[in-house]
């Protein structure tokens, strides 16, 4: 009985039983328990601030870290960071050029390149021309499928593996030339 | 008679008298047409407050400005839409055949041909870079930062432009520098 989980077992059958006279009153002091839980009285806008409390403490269920990895997302994501990988290091060029064209100016970078190791220009020359040469030919990939080719799975993958296979002989063919 | 037993088992001593019982009486047989009158009075009064403050749907009425708004989807804008979109493609596309022809001759030859490869490249970079700040950090979920690296962007490709001119007209060139830097 909900009554006795409640805890006021004891007060409605005192009130069950009570003489027919004096009901309406112990009914009454029936609502109003004696150890009772604290309320404070709040406004209804309140209800925002205390929804935006709890949905901070929400936690979120894994999505990006337990995604099995693809040729399809994996070749996307990479496209876009080698782009702007590349681009970044052509807008720190020209803007450290700007800033002070005397330091960076074709002279000085050509000596400074000339004056390392050969193993630091053959890597060099590898993180270059890698993350160029794959953009190139993944980018190739996209503008197919802006034109309505290679839309399907198994289109995707084929035109996915032959842009990494291009990939890596242009990226040999630059590194040696 | 029922009025008389129910006198006797519950109620006060107030209503025990004739007088007490004829008030009774009058009192049940107005009490219909006073509930009436004020449960309709109350519902016109309801009426008024929900048309005035939110608009009513089927399901409640949705009060704007909170958490709980729907998505509000971009002004539909063909500049900022298929335009963009096609022109965005047809750069990407235009870079292509400018990056084998600058590759196969050299920059000094061919000057206009070395600075419409670096503004193809900026715009192409400036596109690049503006997808990824409208993907990662739109405006909708980021108010302030949003916007302040949309301009810092659109400033920077400012300078960039700036700055591939004067290495351009001062100095080598794009082309040159890469090809000279290739073979260092």
């Amino acid at each position: 009985m909900m009554s006795a989980r409640i805890g006021l077992g004891s007060a409605t059958r005192r009130v069950a039983f009570a003489p027919v006279i004096g009901r309406n009153q112990t009914v009454l002091r029936t609502l109003i328990p004696k150890r009772g839980v604290q309320i404070q009285s709040l406004p209804p806008s309140a209800s925002e601030e205390i929804l935006n409390a709890q949905r901070l403490k929400r936690p979120s269920s894994p999505h990006f870290t337990i995604y099995q990895p693809q040729l399809t997302w994996l070749g996307s994501i990479a496209n876009r960071v080698t782009g702007g990988a590349l681009s970044a290091l052509l807008y720190g060029f020209s803007l450290a050029y700007l800033v002070a064209p005397d330091t960076f100016d074709s002279a000085h970078i050509v000596e400074f390149v000339a004056g390392l190791p050969d193993y630091v220009k053959y890597t060099g020359k590898v993180i270059l021309a890698a993350p160029f040469t794959f953009h190139f030919w993944n980018g190739l990939r996209h503008l197919s499928w802006d034109m309505g080719k290679f839309l399907s799975l198994k289109g995707a993958y084929r035109a996915g593996y032959a842009a990494l296979g291009a990939t890596a002989i242009s990226t040999v063919a630059l590194v040696l030339m | 008679m029922a009025s008389s037993m129910l006198l006797r088992s519950m109620l006060p001593r107030t209503f025990a008298s004739a007088t007490g019982r004829n008030v009774l009486r009058s009192a049940s047989v107005q009490g219909k047409d006073i509930l009436n009158l004020v449960s309709s009075s109350l519902m016109l009064h309801f009426k008024v407050r929900a048309s005035s403050t939110a608009q009513y749907v089927p399901g409640g009425p949705i009060i704007k400005g909170t958490v709980n708004d729907p998505v509000e989807f971009p002004h539909p804008s063909k500049i900022h839409g298929s335009y963009h979109w096609a022109f965005e493609r047809l750069l990407a596309a235009s870079l292509v055949p400018m990056t084998a022809a600058a590759f196969v001759t050299s920059g000094s030859s061919y000057p206009v041909l070395d600075g419409l490869l670096g503004l193809s490249l900026v715009m192409h970079s400036h596109i690049g870079f503006d997808s990824m700040v409208v993907d990662y950090v739109h405006k909708r979920k980021f108010p302030i930062i949003g916007p302040i690296l949309t301009w810092t962007l659109r400033t920077a490709t400012v300078g960039v432009l700036v700055g591939v001119y004067q290495f351009n007209t001062n100095d080598i060139g794009l082309t040159e520098l890469i090809a000279k830097v290739w073979t260092a």
